[in-house]
């Protein structure tokens, strides 16, 4: 989330990837450092440690949604 | 100004700030509009004064808050000087306070005190049990900077506080070194101070971890063999310190321990100089328990737990027996969550008057 928020005050676009385990700190850490509407999508978690192949799997899941998101 | 709010009568209020998330989920006094003033006038201090923003939710940390916290906590006027320089030190960007708040790791700061500090805020234990209960000081302080950080900063449990479990010293986590009874220079000077000046060092740390050591001082190698013992415990390689690398540790020694070492004529720079270098894991040992976090090593290669001898904290506290302490870090962070000291400001603070006024207790 803070990557984020640090490359959107650059004005680059930004999209953060956060797990459903971790939404709530999302949503927290987006209103303390003042970009509640940082756009962000939802992962499953874990995710870290669960192997090349699932990961494999959430990425082209969320891909579309991704370039949607940062093309928006 | 701080937001208020407003009860009928003490209890009430104390169930409004536990259903608020406002306290540790123990008792806390009331921090009623008269406590509050009079430990802001304790600081000389103007309320409204800030020390810097504290993450993650980016408060600010003013007099009045942080006194409020120590309200709190317990405090009296006497240990405020300690609890505005643990705040400072916290604040300090090299400590990360804003990433460890949120880290899903068990840290808390470790409140380190040397100094005549020691006696002139309340007397801060240092020596039996001084990290468990029974000690005013030790216990308010470190809870008033664990209030501040939770309704300062906004950590909340699994909310902004990503803390997997914790650990107790999440409640209060500070006690002073035992320089009398240390054979070795205060920590406070090993890291620039003055030997009067009164510092307080805050450190990231886990809980402690017992280290046992039965002294023989029939055998040459004895300080070798403790040496070794102790790395044991701070090279675990189940800490973020072997796997990770970087960041401090903390080593309390007591005072047997102590004069182990000092009876074989180490100084403390010689003793972290030792653990630095027996604090030391291959890669293929790091591979076997945690094959991540050595994908980048080259075979055979050693990597050191610490950056070097400097970032390994020794200092002496407790009752004398078999045994030390060692406590890991977090280690993470932009800094690596670096152990930061704080000079402690004794001399503009007030003398306040205490009244007390009870009806009824009960004992």
């Amino acid at each position: 989330m803070r990557d984020g928020i640090e490359a959107a005050k650059q004005g680059l676009p930004a999209l953060a990837l956060v797990t459903d385990a971790f939404w709530p700190q999302g949503d927290f850490v987006a209103k303390s450092f003042g970009m509640p509407n940082l756009p962000r999508l939802q992962l499953p978690h874990p995710i870290a440690g669960t192997g090349q192949a699932r990961m494999q799997a959430v990425a082209e899941d969320l891909v579309d949604d991704m370039i949607k998101a940062l093309s928006a | 100004m701080t937001d208020k709010l407003f009860a009928e009568n003490e209890a009430e209020a104390l169930e409004q700030l536990h259903a608020q998330g406002l306290t540790d989920g123990l008792p806390v006094v009331i921090p009623t509009d008269e406590r509050v003033a009079r430990m802001v006038l304790a600081t000389g201090q103007a309320a409204e004064l800030s020390l810097g923003d504290m993450g993650p939710a980016g408060g600010s940390a003013t007099i009045e808050k942080i006194a409020v916290a120590a309200v709190m906590a317990g405090c009296l006027p006497d240990h405020m000087p300690v609890v505005i320089a643990a705040i400072e030190a916290i604040l300090n960007p090299a400590f990360d306070l804003t990433e460890m708040q949120a880290t899903t790791h068990c840290t808390a700061p470790l409140i380190l005190v040397n100094g005549p500090a020691r006696a002139a805020c309340g007397g801060i234990a240092s020596g039996f049990g001084a990290l468990g209960p029974g000690f005013r000081a030790n216990a308010s302080i470190g809870r008033a900077v664990r209030l501040a950080m939770m309704n300062i900063g906004g950590a909340r449990p699994g909310v902004s506080d990503m803390a997997l479990l914790g650990h107790p010293g999440k409640f209060s986590y500070c006690l002073a070194e035992d320089e009398a009874s240390s054979p070795f220079e205060p920590l406070h000077v090993a890291r620039g101070f003055n030997v009067e000046d009164s510092v307080v060092t805050v450190v990231g740390a886990e809980a402690p971890h017992s280290v046992m050591y039965s002294g023989d001082a029939d055998a040459g190698d004895d300080h070798e063999r403790l040496l070794n013992v102790l790395a044991i415990g701070l090279a675990n390689l189940a800490t973020n310190n072997a796997a990770l690398t970087g960041g401090a540790a903390v080593v309390v020694l007591n005072p047997e321990h102590a004069n182990i070492l000092a009876g074989a004529g180490l100084a403390r720079a010689d003793i972290c100089a030792a653990l630095y270098d027996r604090c030391v894991h291959t890669t293929e040992a790091l591979a076997a328990v945690n094959p991540g976090f050595a994908s980048r090593l080259k075979p055979g290669a050693l990597r050191h737990c610490f950056k070097d001898p400097s970032q390994i904290l020794v200092l002496v506290a407790g009752g004398s027996g078999l045994y030390s302490m060692v406590m890991p870090s977090w280690c993470a962070g932009g800094h690596r969550n670096e152990a930061v000291s704080q000079a402690i400001v004794l001399d503009s603070f007030c003398e306040i008057p205490t009244r007390v006024e009870i009806n009824d207790v009960f004992v």
